[in-house]
């Protein structure tokens, strides 16, 4: 075999085997998360959710996720709760669910089990369609996802 | 706490994304002299105190508007490390397949490539990590500290627009 194809070869091999090793180790954070988390009062059984990650000081979630959360918020209304939680006044929390940067999004099914987790800003296209593929339905139309206002407001965040 | 200084990671990924490309090119046509270079320009880049390949970020890729500047509070000393280590095992990458040493070489050549991707689509600095474990044993020169709320490594999430 030509030696250029084998390397050619061999190195989408090994590109393939890096992105099955990062999904994986995201799949062990949402198994890990599963299986010690704790915490969460007040939310609401049988609801999917959006667990959100943050600190005070954090431009990305001030600037980038909030909003994102809010046009999700706006998409799907109270079909779906969104925590949130600052990982410098509850560390435990943060520690207990392999919280590693800010902002971190955990994707929860109605039964409260962690799905999927997003490192670093999701955006609300993303998140949703993470909770579409989780709950196995449609939260929203096609209409409405492009006929919603994207708030960009940060009110709230501190 | 004193004020930390501003590191722009868009540099730092654009260093980051060359690396690999550089790397994988060179393993698909078999240059190691490829890998001698970028593992030259990651030495020098660490010696003037800026990312090696950040030179085509600021004067090609910022100024056509395709990147824009994400400045992080952030301890540079770290990056600068990571981007040290990284170079010493490329030019020890070159030096095997130069002798001969294919697998050894490519080994190290490939360590380089899949550290730089976690960086570059994980956030974690594997180089930088390091540091701040030298730094917790007291080792002299190793001075900086995690930021607090960050994993030491994980790239933060303050930054300043």
């Amino acid at each position: 075999m030509n030696p250029l194809l084998i390397r050619v070869l061999l190195t989408i091999g090994l590109l393939v085997l890096g992105l099955g090793a990062y999904w994986l180790a995201n799949r062990m954070i949402v198994y890990r998360a599963g299986r010690k988390h704790n915490g969460l009062e007040g939310t609401i059984a049988g609801k999917p959710a959006v667990l959100y990650f943050t600190m005070e000081g954090c431009v990305p979630c001030k600037t980038t996720q909030r909003p994102a959360l809010e046009k999700l918020s706006a998409l799907v209304g109270s079909q779906v709760q969104i925590i949130e939680v600052d990982v410098v006044a509850k560390p435990e929390l943060a520690e207990s669910w392999g919280v590693l940067s800010v902002p971190t999004t955990f994707i929860i099914d109605s039964l409260g089990r962690p799905r999927r987790v997003n490192h670093g800003v999701a955006l609300a296209e993303k998140l949703l369609n993470q909770l579409e593929q989780v709950t196995g339905r449609k939260l929203v139309s096609s209409e409405a996802r492009e006929t919603v206002e994207i708030h960009v407001t940060t009110s709230g965040m501190d | 706490m004193t004020a930390l200084p501003q590191v722009d990671h868009t540099a730092i990924r654009t260093n980051q994304a060359v690396i690999i490309g550089l790397n994988l090119l060179a393993f698909i046509l078999d240059l190691p002299v490829l890998v001698g270079v970028t593992g030259l320009v990651m030495l020098l880049g660490t010696l003037f105190k800026r990312p090696g390949f950040g030179f085509i970020y600021q004067k090609i890729l910022g100024p056509a508007g395709f990147l824009r500047p994400n400045l992080v509070e952030d301890n540079p000393e770290p990056h600068r490390f990571a981007q040290g280590f990284g170079s010493v095992f490329l030019l020890a990458g070159a030096l095997s397949l130069t002798l001969g040493s294919n697998l050894l070489g490519w080994t190290l050549v490939w360590v380089v490539i899949a550290l730089a991707a976690l960086n570059l689509f994980g956030g974690f600095c594997v180089g930088c990590a390091m540091y701040y474990w030298l730094n917790r044993m007291n080792v002299p020169g190793f001075v900086k500290s995690p930021l607090p709320g960050t994993v030491p490594g994980m790239r933060p999430g303050r930054e300043e627009k």
